[in-house]
C-alpha cells in the first residue's frame, strides 16, 4: 500500500499565469524520406510563427523567445545524441538556452510541463516547446523491439519485444473485471480513425466498421491491428507566454494549466492503494467498487487503471478550479495508443466514475455528435484523430494534442483542417466528404499525455482566456 | 567539369555505404556492429535471483526492518525482487519461495513479437499472482491453452545447460493440483 504524506498532495502553485498562443505541426507519415528530422522541425516551427494570426511578424515573435524545451522519446530511434542542439541551431535559436525532455510516450506532455514552469517561474516570457520523432530509420519489428525497451529490460522486454503485449493483459483484465464487450473497444478505433479522415495531418485515417476491426489480425490477444497506433514520423510545436506577452501576440490566447504523475515501469509492481478522489468524487461513491475488487481479488489501480493519470488529473483540476470534469470540459484528447488506454482514461480523469468507463463510451458523450441522440456529445474525444488515426511521433504527441485543443478553443478547426491548401501541401486532396469537427464555442479542453503502461502522465487544461 | 584531386599514394579504401533512392532523397544504410555492438549488462545485487533460477529456485526479497513504515519488519515478498526497500531504503532480505504456485491474474496470447524475440510465437504471456507476494510477476506459460484468468499455475525453470541466464528461465505450467 502506498500512503501519501500530507505534503505529497500539495497542489502546485505557479507564481504567474501561463498562456499558449500558437501551435504548429507537420503532417505524419510512417516513413518520411523527403525530409530530414530538423527539416520537419522547421516545418512545425514555421507554421507556429506564420499561421496563427499572431499580431507581430514571424521574426519579431521569434525575437521574444527566451527558452526552448524539446521533446524526443528515444535516442536509439533518432540514432543521434544531442538532437536538441542540432534542432535548436537549425531553427536559428542559438545561443538561447534549451533543455531536452524525455518521459516515454508522455514526452510531449512533460515538455509542455517544463515549458509552462519556465513561464510560471518568470525565467522566461516566451518559451518554444517543440517535439519530434523519427521512427522510420529501422524496420517496423525492430522499432517494436526498441519501444519494448520501455518495458523492464531485466524482467519484461524478453517476454514480447512488442509493446501491444504489455497493454493486452490490461485490456484482458479490464474486460473481465468490468464485463466489457469487445465491440466497445472496436467502436473507439472506428471513431478516432474516422475523425482522422478530416485531418490533413493524419497518418492512418479510415472509415472502418466495428466488424472490420474485430475481424482484423490480432497483434496480442485481445488487441487487433486497428486497435493499435503505428510507427510515426513528424514534429509539433507550441508557443507559451506570460500574460502580458500573450495578449500582445494574440487576440485568442488560452490559459494553460498542467500537472504530472508517475507510477512504476512494471504494471505488476503497482501495490494497491486508495483512489485519490477528484473534487466531485466521494469515498461512498466507490464503496461498491472496493467491494467488487475484493470479490475479484482486484486492486486499484491494478491492471485496470492508471495511477499516474489519476494523480495528474487530481492536481490539474485543483490548479484550474475544476469541480465536475464532464461539466467543465468541452473536449478531450486522450492518449489512445491502444483502444484500451482510451477506455481506461475516462475513469482516471473523472469523465466517468471508475467502473463506468464502458457506459460512458456507450452514452455517446465522447462523440462530437452523439450517435444515439444526434445532439452534441458532452465532451468529444480525439477529434484530432488521436494516436490511432493521426499520429504518434512520440516526442511530438503531447504537444500536438495541445495544439489541436488550442485551435478548437480559438474556433480554428476549419482553418487548419478544412483549407484545401492544407491538404495540398502534404500531397493530399481534401476529401469530398470532409466535415468540420469544430466544437461549438468550447471553453476548456483537456489533453492527456501518457507513457509506457502508465509510467508518466501529464494532464493539461487549456482554457479560453 | 568538376575535377578531383587524388593525393599522392591514393586514398584509403573505404567500402561504399549502400543507398536507397526514394523520390529525390538518398537514404543511407547504416549497419550496426554485430558482436562488437554488444552491451554488457550487470544484474548487480539481483544476481542471486538469476543464479537461483538456474538451480530451479525462486528467490524473492522482503523488508525485515522493524522501522519500515510499511513492512514494520515483516514485509511481503517482492517478485521481481529488489535489493533495497522503496519504503525505508534499507537492504531487503532474500527468501526462497518453496514449491511456487499461483494463479493467472491476467494474460495475453502473443501472436507476434519484435525483433530478437527468443520465445517461439504464439505463446501465452501471463501475469501471476502468488500468495504472500505484494507484486504480480510477468512471465510465460509452457504448454497449450486455453488460459483463463484464475487458472492455477506452478513454476518451472530452465536449469543447468538449458538456462538462458535471463528472466526466461522462469516459466509456468498449468497446475492440476496436488503437491
Amino acid at each position: 500500500m502506498i500512503e501519501f504524506g500530507p505534503a505529497n498532495l500539495r497542489v502546485p502553485r505557479w507564481t504567474r499565469p501561463v498562456y499558449m498562443v500558437a501551435a504548429g505541426t507537420t503532417d505524419f507519415r510512417k516513413r518520411y524520406p523527403e525530409r530530414k528530422l530538423e527539416e520537419l522541425c522547421m516545418m512545425a516551427f514555421r507554421m507556429l510563427l506564420e499561421e496563427n494570426d499572431l499580431k507581430l511578424d514571424p521574426l519579431e515573435v521569434k525575437g521574444h523567445i527566451n527558452f526552448a524545451v524539446y521533446g524526443e522519446f528515444a535516442d536509439h530511434f533518432q540514432d543521434q545524441l544531442l538532437c536538441e542542439a542540432k534542432v535548436h541551431d537549425y531553427l536559428g535559436l542559438d545561443p538561447l538556452p534549451n533543455v531536452g525532455v524525455k518521459t516515454g510516450g508522455a514526452t510531449g506532455g512533460s515538455a509542455m510541463l517544463v515549458g509552462a514552469n519556465t513561464i510560471a517561474s518568470g525565467y522566461s516570457d516566451c518559451t518554444l516547446v517543440l517535439g519530434w520523432e523519427r521512427m522510420d530509420e529501422v524496420k517496423t519489428w525492430t522499432g517494436n523491439y526498441y519501444i519494448a525497451t520501455a518495458a523492464c529490460k531485466d524482467f519484461e522486454t524478453r517476454l514480447a519485444r512488442n509493446y501491444a503485449s504489455y497493454y493486452a493483459p490490461m485490456a484482458r483484465r479490464f474486460q473481465e473485471m468490468y464485463g466489457v464487450d469487445e465491440r466497445l473497444r472496436a467502436e473507439i478505433a472506428v471513431k478516432n480513425r474516422g475523425y482522422a479522415c478530416c485531418s490533413p495531418f493524419a497518418q492512418q485515417p479510415g472509415r472502418h466498421t466495428i466488424e472490420e476491426v474485430l475481424q482484423g489480425e490480432i497483434v496480442s490477444d485481445p488487441l487487433r491491428f486497428l486497435e493499435c497506433c503505428a510507427m510515426s514520423v513528424g514534429s509539433s510545436a507550441a508557443l507559451l507566454c506570460s500574460e502580458e506577452l500573450a495578449f500582445r501576440l494574440s487576440d485568442k490566447p488560452a490559459r494553460l494549466f498542467i500537472a504530472g504523475g508517475s507510477h512504476t515501469l512494471r504494471t505488476g509492481d503497482r501495490r494497491p492503494m486508495r483512489i485519490p478522489l477528484l473534487p466531485h468524487e466521494t469515498e461512498e461513491g466507490y464503496r461498491w467498487l472496493y467491494q467488487e475488487m475484493r470479490k475479484q481479488d482486484g486492486r486499484w489501480p491494478g491492471f485496470e487503471s492508471f495511477g499516474a493519470s489519476r494523480f495528474a488529473a487530481y492536481m490539474v483540476y485543483r490548479m484550474a478550479d475544476i469541480q465536475v470534469p464532464i461539466e467543465a470540459l468541452d473536449l478531450v484528447e486522450t492518449h489512445d495508443a491502444f483502444t484500451i488506454s482510451d477506455l481506461q482514461t475516462y475513469g482516471d480523469v473523472g469523465l466517468a466514475l471508475y467502473g463506468q468507463e464502458q457506459e460512458y463510451v456507450r452514452s455517446g458523450d465522447c462523440y462530437l455528435k452523439n450517435p444515439h441522440t444526434g445532439a452534441p456529445g458532452r465532451c468529444p474525444a480525439n477529434l484530432s484523430g488521436g494516436l490511432l488515426g493521426t499520429m504518434h511521433a512520440v516526442g511530438a504527441t503531447g504537444i500536438f494534442q495541445c495544439g489541436e485543443v488550442l485551435w478548437q478553443l480559438q474556433g480554428k478547426y476549419d482553418t487548419f483542417h478544412g483549407d484545401p491548401e492544407s491538404w495540398r501541401r502534404y500531397g493530399k486532396t481534401k476529401p469530398v466528404d470532409w466535415e468540420s469537427l469544430q466544437v461549438k464555442n468550447p471553453r476548456r479542453g483537456l489533453a492527456v499525455s501518457h507513457a509506457g503502461v502508465g509510467s508518466h502522465v501529464t494532464c493539461a487544461i487549456l482554457e479560453k482566456a | 567539369m568538376p575535377t578531383t584531386t587524388t593525393p599522392a599514394g591514393g586514398i584509403p579504401r573505404i567500402a561504399a555505404s549502400r543507398i536507397d533512392v526514394v523520390g529525390e532523397s538518398w537514404i543511407l544504410r547504416v549497419p550496426r556492429f554485430g558482436d562488437e555492438g554488444a552491451h554488457f549488462h550487470t544484474y548487480g545485487l539481483l544476481t542471486p535471483y538469476f543464479q537461483g533460477l538456474r538451480e530451479g529456485r525462486l528467490r524473492a526479497t522482503c523488508c525485515l526492518n522493524p522501522g519500515c513504515p510499511v513492512s514494520h519488519g515483516a514485509g511481503e515478498l517482492w517478485l521481481p525482487p529488489r535489493a533495497d526497500c522503496p519504503d525505508c531504503h534499507q537492504p531487503m532480505s532474500w527468501k526462497e519461495i518453496e514449491d511456487p504456485r499461483g494463479y493467472v491474474y491476467t494474460y495475453t496470447y502473443v501472436e507476434r513479437g519484435g525483433t530478437g524475440l527468443e520465445l517461439p510465437c504464439p505463446y501465452y504471456q501471463i501475469d501471476v499472482k502468488i500468495e504472500g507476494v505484494c507484486t504480480i510477476v510477468k512471465s510465460y506459460l509452457s504448454g497449450p491453452g486455453p488460459v483463463r484468468i484464475g487458472d492455477k499455475v506452478k513454476a518451472c525453470f530452465r536449469t543447468g545447460k538449458d538456462a538462458t541466464h535471463t528472466c526466461l528461465d522462469l516459466f509456468w505450467v498449468k497446475d492440476s493440483g496436488g503437491a
